[in-house]
């Protein structure tokens, strides 16, 4: 009874101090706001160089600028399109001198001028093998890139081709050579640098809580004009489905990719969200292995052979499978592209959907039901093949149910594989399976991904399936090296004619990318190969402000 | 109970811990799939050998192995690919999260648990008990996940009465530094405690119940009604006390259920605990951050098993005798 007495008042005063006590806001005015952004990975770093994750790559944007940066746009043809970052301006010295003038305000946030010497450094550490930047393949055509004057930096080209400028600018993100030059090559991976990045961008790092957010505070004083939103976090989620109910739910303001028609039905309920439709810059396609799962040096036994690749690509009505999947948030893609590419195509040639011909050309084949099983054969042998699909992705696995129904109907047995992403990788990249279906990344340009992935330098690379064609690499170099934007698009529509013909996978989808933002928001502009470019421009008005939005520390 | 017992108790107990390790390690680097190249195929073949080169993944398991464990005995536990940073740093930052989770749900399971059994002895097959009794059974016979995603929808989602995920405000309370931020912290908690939580409530309860009523005919407890004791002090003094031998014992097995509930709990959750972090680190085949975790966890459930020991013990002579007759057989 005493015990309880005395626990009592210390229970409720506990209760009262926790209740009562709560946190208020001062800021005012048009430059307070908070932005959260619901992302659904953690980077391993925010060394530019070091990385490729798309969250590293957003939060980059707001630490470390580019030279110049694509427009709206996207267009990566010549340089009139782009904007000017750290570079005041620029001319071309020459067919094959490219000339920078960095703006002298550029500031590191630790005080320092940003320099040529930055940016002969940045050059020299992404084109780094020690450093093994996944940006440095997109580099070599560059030759060289030296310093004039502590303001000046001049790019020096092996070769003149359309994209030079794209090249220079977009793959780079300038480096404080003061303080990452005594840092080891072989050590920037793990670079503390990475954890505590000190940048030349509209907004500084203020901290890094692991698997639970990442934190900026804009710069007032950034030479480019000072940011509309104050503070951005980036609240790290485990998955896509928490992310989106974290928007939802009103605990994030941002959700840049909603992905699946069911997400996009519930941020759309939501009163708070506005959506905002952008072009997507991914595909997904199922690659076919043309070289056996066991032995690379060998043909694979089915999708060696063109013909019945390309009777089994007729099989698959993907429109159909869109429309089922993904509603109005996918497209067919012409090839392996996302509608990023300027070079997107609706009327590139592609193999038809037509099962009865596919059908057709299978009996022609000799792959004919001749033990009436439901599955062709020829010499006993079934037509049959296995889908690998990495867990981890929802509609891929949709996808692939969808496929094997399909295949079924024309009498092609498919089993399917669901294994975990690491493994897929694994197998993939060993070339021990007979299809996957894989999701690829564009670039805003198709010269280096479509080269990575269907040529033969991504052999042992990204090129799975080991797709061989010396007239689409043909090609390719020669749109890579046009001297003209028309010329080089006609080139691009030939080469993916080219390929098409072949059947080297099946271009399943490309998704439209719906983002949801939080409607007190205002200027509101992503673009679309990087949603996060545009932050600093975004505004929250003083008289919408929420809570958060108002908070000192 | 002696110095011997328990120092034998110790040397086994390290005994398992390293054999757990050791499993775990060649278990992972067995496994299909490679570091790096983690969830995304978009990762170049060539990027990911250079980083494995440089982090020695591309060395024979056993020299792996042999530099693991002697770095493990030096106190390093190694590098993870992963997060780039050292296994141990990320061990420390989320391993306060994992107590704080377990802790609630340990406490959330055992009073209401305890207090659910209690009360179902003392009404036994009376309505109360029925209803008590399905309720606890319906609950225990849920998968964890499942129940999780419920609370989530109608407590978070729906009704909005508690936050969807994350340990804390990331913009009022970063940092756990005010009573505002406390209070934060304990409202994040709720839905994810009380998702372990009750589901441990439900077969403590009916544990314990069980335990009462065993106790309930032994000849100590009718003679303390004999004498005329109010039946609270028979219920709590007499009947409880020794029914307490299994609750001790649950204790112990809790801390299995615990850990292996935070990896589901945590990611549903987004809470940024331990279990989260070997998720991610299993998917990732993230070796040094795998086989840390599983020293980490394996170490709390044999320390967890241990106490209940300890506590038994105490709480009975007669064991302490057996385990002084064990040690005194062991050693003669």
């Amino acid at each position: 009874m005493l015990r309880r007495f005395h626990l009592t008042p210390i229970i409720v005063l506990a209760v009262a101090a926790l209740a009562g006590c709560e946190r208020r806001g001062g800021c005012t005015g048009p430059y307070c706001g908070t932005l959260i952004d619901a992302a659904v990975a953690e980077p391993a770093t925010l060394l530019p160089p070091s990385t490729e994750d798309i969250v590293a790559n957003d939060i980059g944007e707001q630490l470390f600028l580019k030279l110049a940066d694509v427009g709206m746009s996207t267009n990566t043809v010549g340089d009139e399109d782009f904007q000017p970052l750290l570079a005041q301006k620029w001319e071309w010295d020459g067919p094959l001198t490219l000339v920078f003038h960095l703006d002298p305000r550029a500031r590191w946030q630790d005080g320092q001028r940003v320099t040529a010497a930055d940016v002969e450094f940045t050059f020299d550490a992404y084109t780094d093998s020690t450093v093994g930047s996944p940006f440095r393949p997109k580099l070599h055509r560059i030759a060289s890139v030296t310093q004039r004057d502590s303001l000046t930096a001049v790019f020096r080209f092996k070769e003149k081709y359309p994209e030079m400028f794209y090249d220079a600018v977009y793959h780079m993100r300038v480096l404080p050579a003061h303080l990452l030059r005594s840092v080891p090559r072989d050590q920037w991976r793990t670079a503390p640098f990475g954890r505590q990045p000190v940048g030349d961008g509209p907004y500084r790092f203020v901290r890094w809580q692991a698997a639970q957010s990442i934190e900026l505070v804009a710069d007032s004083t950034f030479f480019l004009g000072r940011p509309g939103i104050r503070r951005l976090i980036w609240r790290i989620t485990p998955n896509l489905q928490v992310a989106v109910q974290q928007v939802i739910a009103g605990e994030a303001d941002v959700r840049e990719q909603l992905v699946t028609p069911d997400n996009v039905e519930r941020a759309r309920a939501a009163q708070q969200l506005s959506l905002y439709p952008f072009r997507g810059s991914v595909y997904t396609y199922l690659d076919f292995n043309l070289r056996a799962s066991d032995d690379t040096a060998k043909p694979h036994p089915i999708f060696a052979d063109r013909t019945l690749r390309r009777a089994l690509s007729m099989a698959v009505d993907r429109a159909s499978l869109v429309k089922s999947a993904l509603g109005d948030l996918g497209k067919v893609p012409p090839g392996p592209m996302s509608e990023l590419l300027g070079i997107w195509d609706p009327d590139i040639r592609q193999v038809p959907y037509d099962s009865a011909l596919a059908a057709r050309i299978l009996n022609g084949q000799g792959w004919r039901d001749h033990d009436g099983d439901g599955i062709r054969d020829k010499d006993g042998q079934p037509l049959a093949f296995h889908i690998l699909v990495p867990t981890s992705s929802v509609l891929r696995r949709q996808y692939a149910r969808l496929l094997q129904e399909q295949f079924r109907a024309i009498g092609v047995h498919v089993e399917i594989d669901e294994l975990e992403p690491s493994v897929v990788s694994q197998r993939a990249a060993t070339g021990k399976f007979d299809t996957v279906i894989l999701s690829r990344q564009n670039d805003p340009s198709p010269s280096s991904g479509i080269a990575q992935s269907w040529t033969r330098a991504g052999f042992g690379g990204s090129n799975f399936g080991r797709y061989y064609s010396a007239d689409f690499e043909q090609l390719v170099d020669r749109a890579v090296t046009a001297t003209s934007r028309d010329q080089a698009r006609a080139l691009w529509r030939r080469a993916m004619e080219t390929l098409n013909a072949d059947a080297p996978g099946v271009f399943l989808y490309a998704l439209q990318n719906v983002g949801a933002v939080h409607k007190r928001v205002e200027n509101v502009q992503f673009r679309p190969d990087s949603w996060a470019a545009l932050l600093r421009t975004w505004r929250i008005p003083p008289d919408r402000m929420i809570d958060r939005d108002r908070v000192e520390r | 109970m002696t110095g011997a017992w328990l120092l034998r108790r110790l040397v086994a107990s390290v005994a398992i811990i390293f054999a757990v390790v050791t499993f775990i390690f060649i278990l992972i680097h067995a496994a299909p799939g490679k570091p790096c190249a983690g969830q995304s195929e978009n990762v170049d073949p060539a990027v990911c050998d250079q980083l494995n080169r440089q982090f020695g993944l591309d060395r024979p398991i056993p020299e792996q192995y042999w530099r693991y464990i002697v770095a493990l005995v030096h106190g390093n536990l190694g590098y993870s690919v992963s997060l780039r940073r050292p296994v141990a740093d990320a061990i420390v930052e989320t391993i306060p999260f994992t107590l704080q989770l377990a802790g609630a749900a340990l406490l959330l399971d055992f009073l209401l648990g305890l207090g659910l059994g209690i009360y179902q002895a003392g009404r036994v097959n009376r309505l109360p008990d029925v209803i008590i009794g399905n309720a606890t059974l319906f609950i225990y016979s849920l998968p964890t996940f499942w129940l999780a995603l419920l609370l989530l929808l109608i407590f978070g989602e729906k009704l909005g009465w508690f936050p969807v995920g994350g340990a804390s405000d990331p913009v009022l309370c970063a940092v756990v530094d005010s009573l505002y931020c406390l209070k934060d912290r304990i409202w994040h908690l709720v839905l994810p405690a009380a998702t372990l939580g009750l589901v441990g409530a439900a077969g403590t309860a009916r544990f314990q119940r069980a335990a009462m009523l065993d106790v309930a005919t032994q000849d100590y407890v009718r003679t303390a009604r004999a004498k005329g004791l109010p039946e609270r002090r028979v219920v709590l003094r007499h009947q409880l006390r020794n029914a307490l031998l299994s609750f001790i014992t649950r204790f112990g097995l809790a801390f299995p259920f615990l850990l292996t509930g935070a990896v589901l709990i945590e990611t549903i959750f987004a809470w940024p605990g331990m279990g989260r972090l070997a998720f991610d680190a299993i998917l990732t085949r993230d070796y040094s951050l795998v086989t840390a975790t599983a020293l980490v966890a394996s170490t709390m459930v044999v320390g967890g098993n241990l106490l209940a020991d300890i506590l038994l013990g105490l709480a009975d002579p007669r064991l302490r005798v057996r385990a002084g007759a064990d040690v005194e057989a062991l050693t003669a």
